[in-house]
Parts: C-alpha cells; structure tokens; sequence
C-alpha cells in the first residue's frame, strides 16, 4: 500500500499544481453561479398566461382579487364547492388551468389550495399567492379590524397556499426536490466523466514516454493502477469541496446581498410596502426573488444535506472507481496516446446514458425501468442520487443500500478485470487496439 | 557464496511463442556481466522477468541466495531500453519520488540526492522541470534516478544506445567505480566493443535460448581461429626463408618503411615459442601476439556460424 500511497500523492500534486485545475476549480463553480444569477435575475419573464378559477363558496373574496389588471393571469369566480375531480374532468372546465380553492375559513385558517393541470413556473406560482394574501389582506383589515393596511401588514402572517396536480395530488414526480437530486446526479457524471478521462490519459501518458518500464520494477501493476485512480480521486473530491464551497458561499452571498429575502420580516420595509405592491415593477422583483429563494430554500432547507452528501460521496467513489478502472483500462491496452478513442466514445456514451437516465427516473419513478436503472451499476450514481431527493418510500430504504451494494461489487469486479488487462497491456506498444486483443490479454495470466 | 542472481531453467512464452526456453545463468557479486544476443533473442524478457515485471511460466530467479521476492526490488536499480521520465515533474521531485518507490525514507532518498547531484555536477538543475532539459541532461537524470539508492545489482538495458559519446564514457566510468566498490552490473547491449572493454563476464542469448555463457576470454578463446599475428621490420623474404615447414603464412599487410604484419597458422607440433625462435635474428620483431577474435566475431560466429 506503500508505494501505492507514494504514487496517488505524485498524481495528487501534479492535478492540483496543474493550471487546468486551478482554472476549473475557480471558473467551473463561477459559471454555476452566473447561470443562477442569470436565471434568477433576468428569467422567468416569459408571458405564460393562465386562466384561474377561484371556487369561494363563502363569497369572500366578493368577486375580486387584483386592484389592476395582470397579463399573466385571468380569474373567474364560482360561488360554491368544486371537487378536484370534478374540476379534472368535467368539461366545463377544461378552460380553466388551475382551481384556487377558498374555504369558508380561509380567514382563520390561513390556507388556499391550489390544484393545476400542469405545473406552474414557480413564478406564476408566486404571482397567484401574492395576488391571494394582498386581496385576503384587504379583506380581514376591512371585516376583521380598526387598524390601518400598512399597520396590519408589519404584524401580519404568511397565507399558506398549496399547490397540487390534479393528476398527482401527493406530488410524487417530477418536484424540484427531484431536480435537486438530479443536480446531484448531474455532479456526480460530471466528476467522473472530467477525472475517469484524466486517469486514462494519465495511464497513456506513462506508458508513451516509458516511464512505466521503471515503475513497473518497484511497484505491481495492480498498485500502480490503485494509486493512480486514487490519487486522482483525492484530487477530483478536492475539487468537489472547492466547487460546493463556492457555490454554497456565492449563494448565501445572493440570498444576503442581492436577492434578499422579502417573505423575511426583517427585510420588509413597511412604510413602502402597500405604495409597493401596486407597483408593477416592484412586483417583478418581488417574484423573481421569491423564485429565487424558491430555490435557495430546496439546496438549503429541503434537501437533507447531511443525508444526500453523505449518499453523493459514498456513490461518487463507487462510480468513480468502477468507471475509472474502465478507463485505466483503455489507457493501458491502447497502442498510442491518440489510439483507443474508439474505445473511449462507447463509455462517454454510457456516461451520458445514465444522465438520461436519472432525467427518466425523475419523471417516470415507480416504472420496472426506473428499478432497474437504480440497481444498474452503470446507471446507479445519478439514478440514486434523484430517487434519493424524491424520498424512497417507507420501509423501502433498504434499496440504497443494495444499490451501495451492486455497486461496490461492480466496481471490485471491475478492478480486478482491469488489473488483469493492465498487467497484460501496459508493456504493450505500437498496436492498434483491438476487442480480441482485450480478450486475449484477459485470458493471460 | 558469490552469486548475487542465479536463474534456473526459466521458461516464458507468449501466446505460443517462447521467449526464453530453459535457461540458466549466474552473476557473481561485483562483476560486470553482459547479456548479448540479436534482435528478439529475449533479452529484455529475461531482464523484465527479474524486475518481476513479468513472471516465468516455469523456472526460479534467486537473489543474494534466496528465492527473489518484491522486496529484492530495492535492492535492483534498473535503466530500461526506452526509459522516461515524467517531463512536467521538476528533477528534484522526479528523483526523490523514484528514490521513495525504491524504498528510501524521505530524509535518506534527499541525502542521496545531494550525493549524486553535486557528483554529476548537476545541482542547478534541481528545480527545472524535465522537458526544459536537453536530451544529454535528461539522460544523466535517468542514471542518477537508477542508482540512487545504491542497489547491490544495476541492470542496465543498452545503457549506451541514445547516449552521447561523453555520456557514455562518464556512464562507463561510473559502472567501473561502483564495480570497484562491490557492486554488480547487468548489461544488455549490442555494443560489443563495450562488453569487451568492461564486461567481466558475459551471456549469449539466441532465439530464446543461452548459447554461450563465460568470461570474455574463456568465450573469444572458444571462438579462436589459431592465428597468430608478427609485426616486424626487415625483408620478408628473409622472414619467409626463417621460417620452415612448422608455420604456414595466412596473410601479409605491408605497413611501409619496410614493415609488415603476416598472419600464420600453426603445423603440427609447432608453438608460438618456436615460432619466435626462429625469427630472432632474421627481422626486428616490433610485436608479436596470439590473434583473439572480438566480441563482434564472437557474436557473428556463435549466431551466424554459417559464415
């Protein structure tokens, strides 16, 4: 393991001394943020437009909602009770996107629901509550109390309104936790796709400047393979804390300095509020930052961080390695640096193959595929990652764990495989690699 | 016990073609040893196979008296045919990392290091990187990073091949001098003139198997013709008339002002003493010697003994 360990630190130091690294552990996570920034500050204004109807059987909302008028959305009242069911498959009311249910005792209860037929941005959905509490606002100022708006509004409570599929009223597939795991996933075949690329070039390169002759008389193939993929796992998990670090620091930076919060009372400014919120402009920041702390609240509060990190390690190191003995592999049988790439194309295929499949499993979780894909070695670094963020279901937590499993054995099967064509192909030069070379050199001991 | 390698009735094959097929050999400790053969002889196997870089399909390699295990490994530096090294590594790191794989602690691989570096004269180097290096500087590397944790074997797989002439002469010295302090080299060369002016002993290796193994003159004795070589200054009638039917003349080089160099073979009973007698006193005899073949004759004759 001596020589094994001096051999992941020599990879170790020339990966993270390298320009390349240091360029992409600073660029790679800036660009990430950027792109949040971007989506997040000039996003969301596509002109989507709904037709709502609001079904207020107590006549509260007396037939109005918004003091002026909203391109994105037209409401219609009704004066007594819709079922969801009804509401879904009635033809009447076909026409109408989303049914905004108001109890009798909405005004106690402080609840709304609303039930859609395809899910709304998250900004339509911040449009639709907004409008919701300011009316529901107006009204119990008016019944309810001798205080002033702008009095009530500094001592108020949040309206909670939920949101649901009229098809998936539990909400089961395709929720931004889902897309959370798959930003998980996504990591994960990114990682293994930059550094199981970097340990097969890195296997060429010793073999074509024949340094490997000299390494090869002190240490085992299986130990030179070992400490290669080692070393630079160390340093794919240190760019890894690098990347997570900025990208978690620049998103607290957001959420404290340019998109602050205003759902947080101490954000509010009171005086400005009811001048404000007649303000269409003011209202397009409101709701681009409500969707942004959307989304800070599901990286920050809605994914079990200490859960899905701890899952993200222990699967990005069986992935790792299990795709990283296939590449050393192919940098070790092949003839010359630029040869193997016919090899090196059927594996990026996989690796993209098992991004597709986590977006499938995202959308389609309860299918024979999805459970298949889950325990598929292959496939199962980004496919757990989002059955991870949807939840498995109660008593089923056992899954992960043989996933973990399937995994881990694959990956050893693998390893030993690939110590086996190391051995046989790093001393050879000069072919063009071939299927029957690969199984000639695994027949030989 | 003076044998440092012993390797007994090795065989290896590849896929039905045999590299090396039942042989055997000896090095003793603190000589130099060479290994000669053709292209494709097996050379480079049989010195792969005691770097355990590959293992014999039959047959046991032995070191300092017991059967070779890794950690013998440390006691071997090896120079490969086509050796590397990392380029974008500084000298320093490149030689303390391969110092560290031979087995040095860290503190001893840089005592080393300063040994060696400030024997080569290349202390100034120690923080380029390798590509920065002309061919020449990399080469010294590549010695310096095999011999630096002083092994009791050095296996050198044509050391001088890609080597400037005074590279070669300083590797040359360098293996004289750790020879003369006990340690034992291993050469693979097709240089023959090296094997005869530094080789002690030496092997011949073809098609896969030992043809001959001894010293460098027991092998050129083996191999030699009978001739014998007179360098003299006179007339060559009165050489010719000197001698008598025991000596029969081979072949003549005229050097000029009335020199000559004559070839002869021996009659019968005739010795190289009587030779001389009879000449003494006919012609002034400047030299006078046995003819050995060289290393190259050696080698053409034992591989091509057709011609």
């Amino acid at each position: 393991m001596k020589n094994s360990w001096l051999i992941a630190l020599r990879e170790w130091r020339e990966r993270v001394s390298s320009r390349s690294f240091i360029m992409l552990s600073i660029i790679g996570p800036l660009i990430v943020l950027g792109l949040v920034y971007v989506m997040f500050a000039l996003g969301g204004h596509s002109k989507q437009h709904w037709n709502v109807l609001i079904a207020d059987p107590g006549g509260i909302m007396e037939n109005k909602i918004m003091a002026q008028e909203d391109n994105s959305l037209t409401y219609s009242f009704a004066d007594g009770y819709i079922e969801m069911d009804e509401f879904r498959d009635a033809k009447k009311y076909q026409k109408f996107d989303a049914l905004l249910e108001v109890n009798e005792k909405v005004l106690s209860n402080k609840t709304g629901f609303v039930f859609y037929r395809e899910k709304p941005s998250v900004r339509m959905q911040t449009r639709i509550q907004y409008q919701f509490e300011r009316r529901l606002e107006e009204i119990v100022v008016k019944e309810l109390t001798k205080m002033s708006l702008i009095k009530f509004r500094s001592i108020k409570q949040p309206i909670n309104v939920t949101f649901a599929d009229v098809n998936d009223p539990n909400n089961k597939a395709n929720d931004l936790s889902g897309w959370a795991g798959f930003f998980f996933g996504a990591l994960i075949f990114l990682f293994i796709f930059l550094f199981g690329m970097t340990v097969l070039r890195s296997v060429s390169r010793e073999k074509s400047n024949r340094i490997v002759e000299v390494l090869l008389a002190s240490v085992t193939p299986f130990q030179l393979m070992r400490g290669k993929i080692i070393g630079i796992g160390m340093s794919a998990f240190l760019q890894f804390v690098i990347w997570i670090s900025i990208i978690g620091g620049g998103l607290y930076f957001m959420r404290e300095n340019i998109f602050p919060d205003v759902m947080d009372a101490s954000n509010i400014n009171i005086e400005q509020l009811t001048l404000d919120a007649n303000d269409a402009s003011y209202q397009e920041s409101y709701y681009a930052a409500r969707e942004y702390n959307e989304f800070i609240n599901l990286v920050y509060d809605r994914v079990e961080f200490v859960n899905t990190l701890g899952f993200f390690l222990l699967f990005f190191v069986g992935g790792y390695l299990f795709y990283s003995a296939i590449f050393a592999t192919i940098g070790a049988t092949m003839g010359s640096e630029s040869d193997g790439q016919q090899f090196v194309i059927p594996i990026v295929i996989v690796l993209c193959l098992s991004l597709y499949a986590g977006y499938y499993v995202m959308n389609n979780p309860e299918t024979q595929m999805a459970t298949f894909l889950h325990y598929f070695p292959f496939t199962a670094p980004v496919v757990v990652m989002v059955k991870l963020a949807q939840g498995y279901e109660v008593g089923h937590t056992y899954e992960i764990y043989v996933a973990f499993f399937t995994l881990v054995l694959s990956a050893i099967i693998a390893l030993a495989i690939a110590a086996r064509l190391y051995k046989n192909g790093i001393l050879q030069f000069g072919h063009r690699l071939r299927i029957k070379h690969l199984f000639k050199w695994l027949k030989s001991t | 016990m003076n044998t440092i390698l012993e390797i007994r009735n090795i065989n290896k094959s590849f896929y039905q073609k045999s590299a090396l097929t039942n042989l055997s050999l000896k090095v003793q400790k603190g000589e130099i040893f060479g290994v000669m053969g053709p292209n494709g002889a097996g050379k480079t196997t049989l010195i792969r196979i005691i770097n355990r870089i590959f293992s014999p399909d039959s047959g046991s390699v032995r070191f300092d008296g017991n059967l070779m295990v890794d950690r013998d490994l440390y006691h071997i530096g090896y120079l490969p045919e086509e050796r590397g090294l990392y380029r974008n590594m500084t000298v320093e790191a490149q030689a303390l990392f391969l110092a560290r794989i031979r087995g040095l602690s860290k503190s001893d691989a840089k005592v080393k290091i300063d040994y060696w570096f400030d024997r080569f004269d290349i202390n100034d180097w120690r923080k380029k990187r390798i590509e920065e290096l002309s061919k020449g500087m990399a080469q010294k590397v590549q010695f310096i990073c095999a011999v630096l944790h002083e092994p009791k074997l050095l296996i050198l797989d044509e050391p001088f091949s890609g080597f400037d002439p005074v590279n070669v002469e300083l590797i040359k010295q360098e293996l004289s001098e750790m020879r003369a302090a006990g340690k034992t080299i291993m050469l693979s060369t097709h240089n023959m003139k090296s094997v005869e002016e530094i080789c002690d002993r030496a092997v011949l290796i073809d098609k896969s198997k030992k043809i001959a193994e001894g010293s460098i003159s027991e092998l050129q004795d083996a191999q030699k013709s009978g001739l014998h070589a007179i360098r003299f200054q006179g007339n060559m009638i009165a050489f010719v008339n000197a001698l008598w039917t025991g000596f029969e003349v081979e072949d003549k080089i005229t050097l000029g002002d009335n020199r000559f160099e004559v070839h002869l073979s021996m009659r019968g009973e005739s010795t190289f003493e009587d030779l001389l007698k009879v000449l003494i006193g006919h012609v002034k005899i400047e030299a006078a010697w046995e003819m050995r073949p060289s290393m190259q004759d050696v080698f053409i004759q034992l591989v091509q003994p057709n011609n």
